[in-house]
């Protein structure tokens, strides 16, 4: 193929068409021509019909033909690389060679920064949406009720939730942090300087754990016990150290009597929060396991809706992408949650830790505004999927 | 850096693929043993040419180096041409 700069000559598909066909489970083939670090450290993830196959793009360069004849014939060809151009390259190589291939509009960087929008409870009251990065396996939430909206662990993009709360017609009080996130970074900060609305986090997380410097961004301390109404709901602070020391569960009571626990990483449907991201791995564990056995069981009834910041993998929500489940189901099906004695909790942990990546330390220096990157740069720092929970293998 | 160089290829602005598209042809151009440096400004172009000389026919990357010239963040590769 002639390569020439600017080409169109073939068609792109959207982030959201991915999203919608993954959550379908449809068969799809995605060739993902990054270099291969890259496509390690940041795979497009889906469930069981979905096949992904790395050719780096130069491979393409240097032999088209050899190239292509890897790629299996027959079938819709989705060819994803870092920001567009080259996924256009190869899958206009394709094309000229009868297959049916697309690429991803935007690049990996764009599918990094999608946000899918959808409801989790609607009743006479209100909402409660989530709002989640799937490529991250990044949940946040708003809880929309009378006219007024409060956030819980909103993202960078803020104005995916200015939109939501626009569209629900609501203005914006509250935006809480559960706490301060080290795999993405916040959206709190920025939304209360835009909007007005205060911003909450625990004071504890606004220090940062290895540096033990204090935060320079506005915030307003949150506490055990602390009420806030939200229209017709109300929250109330839970503390739940160990994943952070100022970690915090939100509980939202409506007046129908349903109930529903923001975790943010205290607990995942099928994990909790690591206790090592810190860098006090030894001496969060214990206070981890005290929130677990003794904190928890007094924050959420059987019924009580669990709301989590992250997923691991996509088959830990419903066929329509909504990661909670009520705390009962939670509890019988989370093996991390498996009634354990202290030893024997400590040692699950410790043989369960993932990797740690180096940048989760400079991004809790970006959450409490220690250092300010550019959108480029955030966007390195955010890449790929985050690696808070621990894992199951 | 100090690496003896015979040919300059300039792909500054040049975003993925074209600043490795244009290297190849550069390089196929190039005689056999003398070193082209390319001058990039795409910061995915280091680990992509590192990833393209193990798969390449022809090309060695001898060295590669981030020069900071008057705030701009320049990429530079040094390809030799093998065969």
């Amino acid at each position: 193929m002639t390569i020439t700069e600017g080409q169109t000559a073939v068609a792109a598909f959207t982030p959201a068409e991915l999203y919608a066909r993954i959550l379908r489970d449809e068969p799809l083939f995605i060739l993902d021509v990054r270099n291969e670090e890259e496509f390690r450290r940041s795979p497009i993830e889906g469930r069981a019909n979905l096949t992904t196959v790395n050719i780096p793009y130069f491979e393409f360069i240097e032999d088209e033909d050899g190239a292509a004849a890897r790629v299996p014939a027959g079938r819709e060809i989705l060819v994803v690389c870092a920001r567009e151009g080259s996924s256009q390259y190869v899958a206009g190589v394709l094309q000229e060679r009868g297959y049916r291939a697309r690429y991803l509009e935007g690049g990996y960087v764009s599918w990094g920064n999608f946000y899918d929008v959808r409801d989790v409870v609607t009743a006479d009251w209100g909402r409660i949406v989530q709002i989640a990065r799937p490529a991250r396996g990044d949940l946040s939430f708003a809880v929309i009720s009378g006219g007024k909206a409060a956030l819980i662990d909103p993202m960078r993009h803020t104005q995916v939730y200015r939109d939501v709360v626009a569209e629900a017609g609501a203005t914006l009080t509250h935006i809480f942090d559960t706490h301060v996130h080290a795999d993405h970074i916040s959206g709190g900060p920025a939304l209360a300087q835009e909007t007005g609305a205060t911003y909450y986090v625990h004071a504890y997380d606004a220090i940062h754990p290895i540096d033990v410097l204090p935060a320079v961004i506005a915030y307003t301390h949150v506490q055990e016990g602390d009420r806030f109404e939200i229209g017709a709901v109300t929250i109330t602070a839970r503390w739940f150290p160990g994943h952070t020391l100022g970690q915090v569960n939100y509980r939202l009571d409506a007046p129908d009597g349903r109930s529903a626990l923001f975790t943010g990483d205290g607990i995942f449907l099928r994990s909790f929060g690591r206790p090592d991201l810190g860098g006090k791995g030894e001496a969060w564990t214990p206070i981890l396991y005290r929130s677990i056995t003794e904190r928890l069981p007094r924050m959420a009834d059987d019924d009580t809706l669990i709301l989590p910041a992250h997923f691991s993998t996509l088959d830990e929500g419903d066929a329509n992408g909504v990661f909670a489940a009520p705390f009962a189901e939670v509890r019988a099906t989370n093996d991390a949650l498996r009634p354990r004695d202290e030893a024997e909790f400590t040692s699950y942990v410790l043989s369960h830790l993932p990797v740690f990546p180096p940048e989760y330390v400079e991004i809790k220096r970006v959450n409490i505004g220690l250092v300010t990157p550019c959108d480029g740069a955030a966007n390195e720092l955010e890449l790929g999927k985050n690696i808070c929970a621990l894992s199951n293998a | 850096m100090s690496i003896a160089y015979d040919q300059t290829l300039d792909v500054k602005g040049a975003k993925c693929p074209m600043p490795l598209v244009k290297s190849r042809k550069a390089v196929n151009e190039l005689p056999v043993g003398q070193v082209l440096k390319v001058i990039a400004t795409d910061r995915g172009s280091v680990a992509d040419f590192q990833g393209w000389v193990k798969t390449a026919r022809n090309v060695e990357l001898l060295a590669q180096e981030t020069v900071n010239e008057g705030g701009q963040e320049l990429f530079v590769h040094y390809l030799k041409r093998t065969a």
